[in-house]
C-alpha cells in the first residue's frame, strides 16, 4: 500500500484530470506560514548544541540558547536532554548568521497524548481505548497528576471519553496533566447534527494532535505533517472506519491522502497539510477549546505533533482554535 | 343550544383523533432520532431517546392506532366510558406537551407524526388544553358522532368550522403539511415529499451506488471497451466525488481512466479522464 503523501499526490492528479485544476489553494489571505519543526532521538546535547538521531538516519543539529524551553513532563531545564529520549523541536529564526540561521525555541522530550474511550480504571492507572486505528493502551495517572486530571475529567469511569498528555516512561504512558475537558456524555452517546444540516465551507472548531512518542518513550515522533480527520469515507480504499460516530460537527467526507488547510485562529498560522488517518477518535470529542476565543463545539482535525507545534500550537496545552478549509476541489475552489 | 355544542365536541374530538391517527401512520419524521443543540449545547442521544415521547416508530404506531379505534368508538357509540378515555387522553396529552415544552426546547410533541417534528411551542400546548376541555364538553352529549352526522344542523355545522379553523390556527403542523406538498415556499423539498436532502458531502453512499450509478452512465459506456480489468486501481471519495481507477489501453499504450461519479441522492453525474502516466489526455463528462 502507498504512503499516505504518495498516494495524496496521485488522487490529486486523478481528481484535477477529471474535475479540472482548482482555482485556489485555500490558504486564507495573511495567514503565517508554519514553523519549522524537527524530530529525533537526543543524542547528545550541550547549552549551546542538540543533536539529534534523524528517523532516516543521520544527525540534526540544532542550536540551543538560554530562551529555549524544554518540557519533560513540566517546565524543566537542559539537564532533561538525556541521549535516548525522543524530542520534537520547534525552531526559530535566531537572526544571526546573516538572518539565515535557525535555532531551538521550543523542545518536548517524550511527550505523547492518550485520547479516547475509558475501558477500566484502576487505583492509579486506565485502561484506554483509543480507537480501531491506535489500539489500547494502559495510562498511569500518578498521584500528583491525578488532581489535575480530575479536574477536568470527573467522570474517571468506563465508558466516558479521556484526553490527557502523557510523558513516556519505560512503564508506558505516564499523565501528566489533561489535554482539554472531558464532555459530559458518555463516549458512545454523541449528538449528531441533523442529516439535512448543510456542510460548512469552512469547519470551525477544535484542533488536537495525536500520537507522539511510543509506549515506552523510545520511538521518533512522526516527522511528517499530517491529520487524522473525523470523517473518513469508509468504502472502497478511502481508508475510513465502517463504525465511526459522525461527529457532532458537519463533516465533508474526505479520503487518505485528501489535503485539507488548518488554519490556526489564534496564532495565526495555516498549512495545507494530508489526511493521513481517520480520525475516528476525535468524532467522539464534541468539546470546545478555549486557547484563544472559545471555538465552536467539535474537535475537527486531530495533527501529527509535528504539524500542530509547526502551526504555534503549544503540545502540552492541547488545542488550539482552528479553521479547517478544502485545497480547491475543481471547479468549486473553496467548498468541499 | 348545550346539546348542540356537546354534538359537535364529539365530531371535533373524532375528527382530531383519526387525523391524528392517519398522520402518526403515514408521515414519518423526517430525522428519526436525530438530536439537536439547544443553546449552542447538543442534546446527548441518550437522554433524547429518554426524554421524547415518540422515540421509536413502533411506539408512534402503537399510539396512533390507538387514537383511531378511539375516535372510530366516538363516532360510533355514545358510551360513558368512550368519552371518559377520550378525556383522559387529552388531559395526558396536555401534561406531556406541557413536558416537553419546558423539558425538551429542541423537540416536537410528535402529536401528529413527522409534521410535529418542530420544537413545542405555546400553541401546541393551548391545542391541547382546549381539546381537553372540548373533551370535557362531550362527556353530557347525547350523541354518538355518526347519529350526529347523519342529522346535521346548520348550528353544528358553524360551530364545527369555528372550531376547525381555530384547530388549523393552533396547529403549526399545517405549515408543515403544505411545505411539504410544496404549497409554501423556502424549506420546499426539491427531491421529492417527505424526504429531505442530506448533502452530498456528508450523505452515506454505498460504493454498490457508486458502480451501479456509474455502469448506467454514458461515460461508462464511452470507455467501457478499453478498460483492461475489471478490478479498479483505487477507489476514494472527496466531498462529493467518489473516484474509481481503472486500468486501459488506448492506441496500444497503457493508460488510466478516472471516472468520478456524483455522491447525491438524486440525479447523480459521471465524469471521466483518461490519463497516460503524468498526463490527463480528454475529459468528459
Amino acid at each position: 500500500m502507498q504512503p499516505p503523501h504518495r498516494r495524496g499526490a496521485n488522487r490529486r492528479r486523478y481528481r484535477t484530470a477529471v474535475l479540472g485544476a482548482s482555482a485556489g489553494g485555500g490558504i486564507p489571505d495573511g495567514a503565517g506560514r508554519p514553523l519549522r519543526v524537527v524530530t529525533g532521538i537526543v543524542l547528545d546535547a550541550s547549552p549551546h548544541l542538540l543533536v539529534l538521531g534523524a528517523p532516516g538516519g543521520g544527525e540534526t543539529r540544532v542550536a540551543m540558547s538560554d530562551a529555549t524551553a524544554v518540557w519533560h513532563g513540566g517546565r524543566t531545564g537542559l539537564a532533561a536532554l538525556r541521549p535516548g529520549r525522543p524530542a520534537i523541536v520547534r525552531l526559530k529564526a535566531t537572526g544571526d548568521a546573516g538572518g539565515g540561521g535557525y535555532g531551538a525555541d521550543r523542545v518536548w522530550l517524550g511527550i505523547s497524548r492518550v485520547t479516547g474511550t475509558i475501558l477500566a480504571c484502576g487505583r492509579d492507572s486506565v485502561d484506554v481505548d483509543m480507537g480501531p486505528h491506535r489500539g489500547r493502551t494502559r495510562v498511569a495517572i500518578p498521584p500528583n497528576a491525578l488532581e489535575r486530571v480530575l479536574v477536568r475529567h470527573p467522570r474517571l469511569e468506563p465508558g466516558y471519553l479521556i484526553d490527557v498528555i502523557c510523558v513516556g516512561s519505560p512503564d508506558g504512558p505516564r499523565a501528566v496533566r489533561p489535554g482539554t475537558s472531558q464532555p459530559g456524555y458518555r463516549a458512545d452517546d454523541l449528538a449528531a447534527p441533523e442529516v439535512t444540516a448543510p456542510v460548512p465551507e469552512v469547519l470551525r472548531g477544535t484542533a488536537t494532535w495525536f500520537g507522539g512518542a511510543d509506549e515506552r518513550g523510545t520511538d521518533v515522533p512522526d516527522p511528517a505533517d499530517g491529520a487524522a480527520y473525523p470523517a473518513v469515507d469508509p468504502e472502497g480504499d478511502a481508508g475510513g472506519c465502517a463504525d465511526a460516530p459522525s461527529g457532532c460537527v458537519a463533516f465533508p467526507y474526505l479520503s487518505i491522502g485528501s489535503e485539507i488547510v488548518v488554519h490556526n485562529e489564534c496564532g495565526g498560522r495555516a498549512a495545507a497539510v494530508p489526511v493521513v488517518e481517520c480520525g475516528c477518535a476525535a468524532a467522539r470529542f464534541c468539546d470546545r477549546c478555549a486557547d484563544c476565543d472559545a471555538t465552536p463545539r467539535g474537535r475537527i482535525v486531530e495533527l501529527t505533533p509535528a504539524a500542530f507545534a509547526g502551526l504555534g500550537g503549544d503540545l502540552e496545552s492541547g488545542c488550539f482554535n482552528a479553521a479547517v478549509r478544502p485545497v480547491g476541489t475543481a471547479g468549486r475552489a473553496v467548498s468541499w | 343550544m348545550v346539546t348542540v355544542f356537546q354534538n359537535t365536541q364529539v365530531l371535533l374530538l373524532a375528527a382530531v383523533l383519526l387525523i391524528a391517527c392517519l398522520a402518526k401512520l403515514t408521515v414519518r419524521e423526517e430525522v428519526p432520532g436525530a438530536p439537536d443543540h439547544v443553546h449552542g449545547v447538543p442534546v446527548p442521544a441518550g437522554l433524547a431517546r429518554l426524554t421524547t415521547a415518540h422515540g421509536g416508530r413502533r411506539m408512534t404506531v402503537g399510539v396512533g392506532v390507538g387514537e383511531g379505534m378511539l375516535g372510530l368508538a366516538l363516532l360510533l357509540t355514545s358510551h360513558l366510558s368512550v368519552r371518559l378515555a377520550t378525556t383522559v387522553v387529552f388531559a395526558a396529552a396536555t401534561w406531556v406537551v406541557s413536558e416537553l415544552r419546558v423539558r425538551r426546547p429542541d423537540a416536537g410533541c410528535g402529536c401528529f407524526g413527522g409534521l410535529s417534528g418542530k420544537k413545542v411551542g405555546r400553541r401546541s400546548v393551548l391545542r391541547a388544553l382546549l381539546f381537553t376541555a372540548a373533551a370535557v364538553g362531550s362527556l353530557g352529549a347525547p350523541l354518538a358522532g355518526f347519529d350526529v352526522l347523519l342529522d346535521v344542523q346548520a348550528q353544528v355545522g358553524l360551530v364545527l368550522v369555528v372550531e376547525l379553523g381555530l384547530f388549523a390556527a393552533l396547529s403549526p403542523e399545517l405549515s408543515t403539511l403544505l411545505r411539504r406538498r410544496g404549497l409554501l415556499g423556502g424549506g420546499g423539498l426539491p427531491h421529492g415529499p417527505g424526504r429531505p436532502a442530506t448533502p452530498c458531502e456528508r450523505r452515506r453512499s454505498p460504493i454498490q451506488e457508486t458502480y451501479a450509478t456509474l455502469y448506467d452512465s454514458q461515460a461508462w459506456t464511452e470507455h467501457e471497451n478499453l478498460i483492461a480489468s475489471a478490478v479498479p486501481l483505487d477507489v476514494w471519495r472527496e466531498g462529493c466525488w467518489r473516484f474509481v481507477v481503472f486500468p486501459a489501453r488506448l492506441d496500444e499504450r497503457d493508460v488510466e481512466i478516472v471516472f468520478a461519479v456524483s455522491t447525491a441522492d438524486r440525479d447523480r453525474t459521471v465524469r471521466s479522464s483518461v490519463l497516460t502516466a503524468e498526463t490527463a489526455l480528454s475529459s468528459t463528462s
